[in-house]
């Protein structure tokens, strides 16, 4: 036993030589090195245990990107990409790396719930049988009138039951829509390429090839439509051969993280991105720039318009917008990418439109699916959810029954959903949490998460190649919740007229028998079960070698893109700011549950588990507010109080505040916390048949009220960082 | 006692990264980060043993934003080292890393005071997961208690992994075996990781070839950082 040494010899050892060793006792010729190796690295006889890996589908967006999840003594401890996967090639965004808070969620739903007061929130929980012979009762009394909604992420065997049960009872085919795929611009995105090439189908863009890309209000980086595998090709885009490095420009209010990585970030109005557009198309036709191939399709795709009042309605220079069209067309493989619906269908056609002009090399427009028997979750139009809620308000749906989508939280209030809900005779809501509309429903359905659970989904966007991702159940099921897919099949048996449309003992059943049209694919096997092994193995279907890659058809648009001038929703004497709403790329608009979103910084001001509203920092000084100070956004359709955050990368005229917060229901992490901006928005389509998100203008007005901000940055740093001079532009 | 042969090495390229923060997610999960409620983060007790800083640079009316993932820079002449009183953080030869032991920390915090980087998070409070969220916790990696210092270990536990693998397989490791939570999840590829004694390796040749745009956080302080850094934006001028 080493006699006790001096603190002080004891320190200036440690600090003088490698701190594994220390030295041991103090008499001279007994001195030796003692070494102190705790347990980093368990020993030899303890070994780590085994992990089982399962490969299934995420389904945190629509993009339907492959992960493989790592199972422990039956606990799923990890979620990765599937590195076999050809949308994701093992990546995965935020988004996917959360969903086991998902799965173990402390407020998941374990049993069917009826209440006798919609909206009351007193639930009581009934046995299962008990729950499927009321709904099966209901459905059968709707008779023809029962209206269903699905998520976009819903499984695609899912949809064609909804599918298959909505004509056994001659009702209305099942609606697809949630915010997010409006956010994303899905709906106008395929109704763009209607027009422009005659296939109502999703475009995807191979970044990784281009040198000058131009988006228009995507933030393709962040929340939209792929953002795993457009993260992968922005990798791609800057790491050309022989050092290229590719050109970007993002077109919006206010900086996203595209924004931040972009070469040129134009401040632009919100909803002018269209005007922009159809502005560069126009100026390429009118001066000849680029290719003769290139500008005659300008002319011809390129509707009048007066650059001036473009110009001005955008916020730039004429002359920066010449620069901007002028290499656009000189580009070797320039891309437009469209933005949100926000910005109007007519916005995202304008902006497909120079991708049209530009030959089209790059864009890839979704193919049919590897099998005629599969079925894809696509979203619809605006307009087809106005109608739903109109044909809701007369009376006219007896029964409606929900899937995967909040749509009494993702709505504004001022489309009427909630109110015409009032009208609807009976409503279910499938839903493993309860979220507002299975607050606002009757019988809550409690349904398995998507990592318990079986499917599929068709990637789209694909990206030129066609993949159908398969779905199966990483770990046993948590509790008694119950796979919507055999709820569907049980219930239909209680019903005459659809008990003929569904044969199959269950899901598994049905599924393996739409998997059993693939063709031979990358997994292979030989013989039906062998197949099927190998999808549910390797994680889907997908092309044995990479397919030829399909050339854009010249457009075929029947009249040249004409973008209106926005029309403004607000007296700008009353409401003098812009309003821009968006998604943080970490909570996006669904998040809220998940401690890990909820928790971690937003890229680009740190906020963690509150809403703010972003202002410029000259702005918030004339308005006499600072960062933490709680300020009223008040809007012609509704108001929000939140916090200010001084955010120099917006437009001075702009307000902006991000989605996801705000709720009344969807368990302890959600609930009570922050505000939705979808407050602040009305429930009419602009004209284009999109929703007018984009612009609606508001008031700020201060509170006098401040909180404390969880922002992970410590803002003096912040704001000393630009010397005490002031932010730029005050 | 064996000295360690590899020295692992991380190179984020700043072109490349976009902030989506896959990279922060992907590490709570690995690692059982725990989650700091709304208070505390206010507070500045939050944890993320990897997070993105965001620099803005004046640029005419407005700003041009800079992105930077910082994590433990696993400096081979770390100033974390030298100031624990119970040796709970030293660096360990055999894996080349600054290593953090749990169970000996006794939460004096003077190693994160020393630490420029800040990249040494305490557990000011007992860490909660309501359940069933513990279920989710990787029995790989010990869940630590109040009153002790966490931070990034590089993924030891998946080194650890590879090398028991390699040596049950009676081989030697191959270093590109050795992938941490946040490389592997990081879609454009902006995060490299690999062994820098390894001529072969992805890393070797990814900064024998970006010489013009390599840099070290705080260089100037002699910290000799693990961690390399590839100048992004304009400022990426190729090799």
């Amino acid at each position: 036993m080493a006699r006790s040494i001096s603190r002080r010899s004891f320190l200036k050892a440690g600090a003088a030589v490698a701190a594994t060793s220390v030295l041991a006792g103090c008499q001279p010729g007994l001195r030796r090195w003692v070494t102190l190796e705790p347990y980093v690295v368990a020993p030899e006889e303890q070994p780590d245990g085994i992990p089982t890996w399962y490969a299934s589908v995420c389904r945190g967006c629509p993009a339907g990107c492959g992960i493989m999840a790592r199972v422990m003594n039956g606990r799923a401890v990890k979620i990765e990409g599937n590195p076999e996967h050809p949308l994701n090639a093992g990546k995965l965004c935020a988004n996917g790396q959360a969903g086991l808070q998902i799965l173990y969620n402390p407020d998941r739903l374990d049993a069917p719930l009826l209440t006798a007061k919609r909206g009351s929130r007193e639930f009581a929980r009934l046995p299962w049988d008990s729950a499927l012979s009321t709904l099966a009762a209901k459905v059968k009394d709707a008779g023809s009138a029962v209206a269903i909604v699905l998520g976009p992420t819903t499984s695609g065997h899912l949809v064609d039951l909804f599918q298959r049960l909505a004509k056994a009872l001659g009702a209305p085919a099942p609606l697809v829509f949630d915010a997010r795929s409006s956010w994303s611009g899905t709906a106008a995105l395929s109704a763009a390429n209607q027009a422009l090439w005659g296939q109502g189908a999703l475009s995807a863009y191979d970044l990784g090839g281009s040198d000058v890309i131009y988006s228009f209000g995507a933030d393709f980086l962040g929340a939209g439509l792929s953002p795993t595998r457009y993260g992968i090709e922005y990798g791609r885009f800057r790491s050309q051969p022989k050092g290229a490095r590719g050109y970007l420009v993002q077109f919006e209010p206010h900086m996203s993280i595209t924004a931040a990585k972009a070469d040129q970030w134009v401040p632009i109005a919100p909803g002018t991105e269209g005007l922009v557009a159809q502005a560069i198309a126009r100026i390429i036709a009118d001066e000849g720039l680029g290719t003769s191939d290139r500008i005659a399709r300008a002319a011809a795709l390129a509707g009048e318009i007066n650059l001036a009042s473009a110009a001005q309605a955008a916020g730039v220079d004429v002359q920066q917008l010449r620069q901007l069209a002028q290499v656009f067309a000189e580009a070797q493989r320039p891309l437009a990418i469209p933005g949100n619906g926000q910005s109007g269908a007519a916005g995202v056609t304008a902006a497909q439109a120079l991708n049209a002009i530009a030959g089209g090399a790059g864009m890839a427009l979704q193919g049919n699916p590897p099998a005629p028997a599969l079925v894809r979750a696509e979203p619809a139009g605006y307009g087809q959810v106005q109608h739903l809620i109109g044909q809701m308000g007369s009376g006219a749906v007896k029964a409606l029954l929900t899937y995967g989508t909040n749509l009494a939280y993702e709505l504004p209030a001022q489309a009427g959903f909630l109110d015409a809900l009032d009208k609807v005779g009976f409503v279910a809501t499938f839903s493993p949490f309860m979220d507002e509309m299975g607050a606002n429903s009757d019988m809550v359905l409690a349904e398995r998460t998507y990592l318990e659970s079986w499917g599929y989904a068709v990637v789209a966007p694909d990206f030129g190649v066609a993949a159908v991702t398969s779905q199966q159940p990483v770990v046993q099921p948590l509790n008694d919740a119950r796979s919507a897919g055999d709820v569907l099949l049980a219930m239909a048996k209680q019903i005459p007229s659809a008990a003929g449309a569904f044969t199959w003992s269950d899901e598994v059943a049905f599924l393996r028998e739409v998997a059993g049209g693939l063709p031979a694919g990358a997994a292979g096997g030989t013989g039906a079960d062998a197949q099927w092994a190998r999808f549910l193995q390797h994680g889907g279907w997908w092309p044995a070698s990479a397919p030829a890659s399909q050339p854009t058809p010249p457009p075929s648009a029947s009249a040249p893109i004409s973008v209106a001038a926005p029309q403004y929703q607000g007296d700008a004497t009353i409401y003098p700011f812009h309003l821009h709403v968006f998604a943080s790329p970490l909570l996006g608009i669904s998040g809220a549950n998940l401690p890990w979103l909820q928790g971690s910084p937003d890229p680009l001001t740190s906020m963690c588990w509150q809403t703010w509203v972003a202002i410029n920092p000259a702005t918030a000084r004339k308005l006499g507010v600072q960062k933490s100070d709680v300020v009223r956004v008040t809007t012609p359709y509704g108001e929000l109080e939140a916090p200010v955050y001084a955010y120099p990368a917006v437009r001075p005229d702009t307000i902006a505040v991000p989605l996801g917060q705000g709720h009344t229901d969807l368990g302890r992490y959600a609930q009570g916390r922050g505000a939705s901006p979808l407050a602040l928005l009305g429930g009419d389509a602009g004209p284009d048949g999109e929703p007018a998100w984009a612009t609606v203008r508001c008031q700020v007005t201060p509170t006098g009220r401040s909180v404390n901000m969880a922002t992970f940055e410590w803002t003096p740093g912040v704001e000393q960082g630009f010397f005490n001079q002031g932010y730029p532009g005050e | 006692m064996e000295l360690n042969t590899h020295k692992w090495t991380m190179v984020i390229d700043q072109d490349r990264c976009t902030g989506c923060s896959a990279c922060v997610i992907a590490c709570h999960a690995e690692n059982n980060v725990p989650i700091v409620d709304e208070n505390q983060v206010w507070r500045g007790r939050g944890m993320h043993w990897i997070r993105i800083e965001r620099y803005w640079e004046p640029d005419g009316q407005y700003v041009k934003a800079r992105l930077l993932p910082v994590l433990c820079q696993q400096c081979d002449s770390a100033p974390c080292e030298p100031v624990c009183p119970v040796f709970a953080t030293y660096h360990s030869e055999r894996q080349n890393l600054n290593v953090q032991v749990y169970n000996r920390c006794v939460g004096t915090r003077y190693c994160s005071n020393n630490d420029p980087y800040k990249v040494r998070y305490f557990n000011f409070f007992p860490p909660q997961w309501d359940e069933p969220l513990n279920q989710q916790l990787n029995p790989d990696v010990t869940v630590r208690s109040a009153g002790v210092m966490e931070k990034c270990s590089f993924c030891v536990q998946r080194i650890a992994r590879a090398e028991q693998a390699a040596l049950a397989e009676g081989r030697q490791l191959d270093p590109s075996e050795v992938v941490p939570a946040c490389v592997q999840t990081c879609p454009p590829s902006a995060l490299l990781f690999g062994d820098l004694n390894d001529p072969n390796s992805q890393i070797a040749s990814v900064l024998a070839g970006s010489k013009g745009r390599q840099y070290r956080l705080l260089e100037d302080l002699g910290t000799q950082p693990s961690v390399y850094y590839l100048k992004g934006g304009e400022t990426n001028v190729g090799a």
